[in-house]
């Protein structure tokens, strides 16, 4: 109760700020939130329908991509990353009517206040048109009444909460696939490619990993698989032969784990000496990683794991070399997101393009209301992550996680 | 009729809580063997799964025995709970790592020509070697932590050396996370010591492996255990760790030098602790500075479920232990991920019914 009468207020005061700003730079002719008729002919048209009215950018200045990302603290290699992964996106996008985008990336410490206070900051510069963010899930859900008041839809590489996008919100999306899809993808890719039929679920007892392994219970369920068995085992221990040895004695041709790679590695380990030697050991994003390969040796050989890391393809090769020459640092070495910071910022400013109009005084129009729907519709865009294509509650990540196997020492993409 | 009333007041409380006591027990003995004969009629697992699962409490067990010795070693002298035995392990597990290691690193020439690591051309050395080195690490840390940790308060009440015993554990932790980093470390095998394979048997239609590594702790435990045993009841040494448990006092007028027998018991249970780190090291790989901990905690269990202070108890308790965690969700048919519960029900089970643990308390003097 005392939250939203305080969000009220913050976006009661972002309002007022926004408009005020906003009428300052673009002199006496051009306030774009009027719905009076006394623009003159240098206001396009589609401002005085659409529902926020036009962002306007004055001629020579830069059209802005906002971000909330966590830039210094405990997690701010995550912001770091996703930020500089931005940014190549807005390198590579070029100009819209000849003006420059630019990536606008704020310190939100990665928590819910932070989000609140770059989301009024952010909402009330005129320029800004569109968020990549923000970040962490907290973060994003404190900052999306904002920008839903405002109008500026939301493109989230990383926030990967499921209820989020159950919250109504209009101008709410995100790149970032969330645990119920990749629990969702690894039944079917079980199921269909690899073609098994009954299978075990493991999980560590924490939310992320019985959160997997529950959604790969039910959707092999509902596919016509069998679910075998299901346990949790306790993470921290080092010997976990005694529940594979229960599960082997009902026979799964795979053993799907939702859990962290250190109990990964020692599952992969145990298998052959609990009678599970013929079983495919498949893990979730939280297996995949050098570690895994490292301390499994022979026995990680054949093992799976899902990863946000996009499939190798020419876009995903020119970033790495574009992110490796202007950082120095290789791509997905901070954090797995670089890739959706590049998608959800290249995302908006496609969809910018499309609605921007130039108007006659020479400053750039951009409609919010359209923008806003445009980038919710948006529907078969390619990029580094594959094909974007959002849901009308704002999922975009049909293109679901990459699925990696082990072969020779080595993560190596899976058959599709 | 009235006499009996008149003396109902007096006795019935003791007899009654006995007797509800005895009731419990068959009622509970009556529901597990009910429970255990419902899942074997079942019959979900084979022979094969019977044998993996006791093969591998045994392992277990057999380490967590060889633990709980020296807690027991410990409290039949110094009527103090250890707590800091787990780190001590965990030093022992380090020093194996880094003899297997350097071994790893050095190449040699094998006898046919071919380039291999020290490690592989001569494992039994290695072995040998790394055991002596993680026993003798943790030997010395359990003389010094005795030294530092337990000496200076000999005479204080028994709560404040078992807060001291905490915090050297906290220490001793912190201490091999800032030395060694807090990464999770592999040990580096002999490749006749691999750790997944060993004897394959054929059982019931499936492979049976027997690893080569868990028979080598189990039977270096055992050995370990017998001369542990030897060791106190045979040798002048022993002789002396008894009289000093049974009654310091009269020991010392016997001539024992009582201080150097409590750091002699130190070194021992040190030592064995280290054999069993680096047991747990060449069988499950995986360990950190953290690796001490649940060990450390189950063996505990083992040492007063066994009857603390009590040698034999100690090793039956970890065997024990090993066995019902890993046989005991079979057996009731429920979630592995209880096998702590059960573990755990049954210290209670036992403390309620039998305080002094399976096979009893060593009661010294003193205590009574």
């Amino acid at each position: 109760m005392k939250k939203s009468v305080l969000f009220f207020v913050f976006v009661v005061f972002a309002m007022i700020l926004a408009s005020c700003n906003g009428a300052a730079p673009a002199g006496d002719t051009s306030n774009g939130d009027s719905s009076g008729g006394d623009t003159t002919s240098a206001v396009p048209e589609v401002c005085a329908s659409d529902a926020f009215g036009c962002a306007v950018v004055p001629a020579g200045q830069t059209v802005k991509i906002g971000m909330g990302a966590p830039l210094t603290g405990d997690y701010a290699s995550f912001g770091v990353d996703i930020s500089q992964g931005a940014a190549i996106a807005v390198k590579d996008a070029g100009t819209v009517e000849g003006f420059a985008f630019e990536l606008v990336a704020q310190d939100t410490q990665g928590a819910p206040e932070g989000g609140a206070a770059v989301a009024n900051k952010l909402a009330t510069d005129p320029t800004v048109v569109a968020i990549a963010g923000h970040i962490f899930s907290g973060s994003t859900e404190a900052a999306m009444p904002i920008y839903d008041k405002a109008g500026l839809p939301m493109m989230s590489p990383s926030a990967t909460n499921p209820p989020l996008t159950t919250l109504g919100s209009k101008v709410f999306n995100r790149i970032a696939f969330t645990d119920a899809v990749q629990g969702k993808f690894a039944a079917d890719y079980l199921y269909n490619k690899l073609g098994f039929r009954k299978i075990a679920a493991l999980h560590d007892g924490g939310a992320y990993g019985q959160g997997l392994a529950d959604v790969v219970q039910a959707e092999f369920t509902a596919l016509g698989g069998e679910v075998v068995g299901y346990e949790a085992v306790t993470p921290g221990e080092t010997d976990y032969t005694a529940t594979l040895s229960a599960l082997a004695a009902k026979n799964p041709e795979a053993i799907y784990f939702g859990g962290y790679v250190a109990e990964g590695v020692v599952l992969a380990n145990n298998m052959k000496q609990s009678g599970l030697e013929n079983a495919v050991f498949f893990g979730c994003d939280g297996t995949f990683g050098a570690e895994f390969v490292e301390k499994t040796g022979a026995n990680g050989e054949g093992a799976y794991a899902a990863s946000l890391i996009p499939p190798q393809s020419e876009a995903k090769l020119k970033f790495d070399a574009d992110y490796l020459a202007a950082y120095g640092v290789g791509a997905g070495t901070l954090s797995p997101y670089t890739w959706s910071g590049y998608d959800a910022a290249a995302v908006l400013m496609a969809k910018v393009k499309e609605v921007a109009v130039l108007g006659g005084d020479g400053s750039l129009y951009v409609p919010r209301g359209a923008l806003v729907n445009a980038v919710r519709t948006t529907s078969g865009f390619v990029s580094i992550t594959g094909d974007v294509t959002c849901s009308d509650v704002g999922e975009c990540n049909t293109a679901g996680p990459t699925f990696y196997i082990v072969q020779d020492g080595d993560w190596v993409q899976a058959e599709k | 009729m009235e006499a009996l009333r008149k003396k109902i007041p007096l006795t019935l409380p003791q007899n009654s809580i006995k007797i509800i006591r005895i009731i419990a027990a068959l009622l509970l003995l009556a529901l597990v063997i009910v429970r255990a004969i419902d899942v074997a009629a079942e019959s979900q697992f084979g022979a094969d799964t019977w044998l993996r699962l006791s093969v591998s409490g045994l392992i277990i067990g057999g380490m967590y025995a060889l633990i709980a010795i020296g807690y027991t070693l410990v409290y039949g002298i110094l009527f103090m709970i250890n707590f800091a035995h787990g780190e001590v392990m965990m030093l022992g597990t380090f020093g194996g790592y880094f003899v297997f290691e350097a071994f790893n690193a050095i190449q040699v020439t094998a006898t046919d020509g071919t380039q291999m690591s020290f490690l592989n051309a001569n494992p039994v050395i290695a072995i040998f070697l790394a055991f002596l080195m993680g026993m003798t690490i943790a030997a010395l840390s359990g003389y010094f932590l005795e030294k530092i940790a337990y000496r200076p308060l000999r005479g204080a009440p028994r709560l404040v050396p078992l807060i001291s015993a905490i915090g050297a554990s906290i220490f001793l932790q912190n201490a091999g996370q800032l030395l060694f980093g807090p990464q999770r470390r592999q040990y580096v095998n002999p490749v006749v010591l691999d750790r997944g394979i060993g004897w394959n048997l054929e059982l019931s239609g499936s492979t049976v492996v027997l690893t080569y590594t868990g028979i080598f702790s189990l039977v270096l435990s055992a050995i370990l255990m017998v001369g542990l045993y030897l060791l106190v009841q045979r040798t002048k040494l022993g002789r002396a760790m008894r009289a000093v448990a049974q009654d310091k006092k009269t020991a010392a007028l016997m001539g024992i030098n009582v201080d150097q027998i409590i750091s002699r018991t130190f070194v021992i249970s040190g030592a064995l602790a280290g054999a069993a780190g680096v047991m747990w090291g060449i069988h499950n790989g995986l360990f950190n500075y953290f690796v001490g901990f649940l060990p450390g905690i189950k063996a505990f269990t083992a040492a007063v479920l066994g009857g603390i202070g009590n040698i034999p108890g100690a090793m039956v308790g970890g065997l024990f232990l090993g066995i019902v965690e890993s046989l005991g969700p079979a057996v009731l048919g429920i979630d592995f991920q209880l096998k702590d519960v059960i573990a755990f029900s049954i210290l209670i089970l036992v403390l309620i019914f039998r305080p002094s643990g399976i096979l009893g308390e060593a009661l010294s003097e003193e205590k009574v």
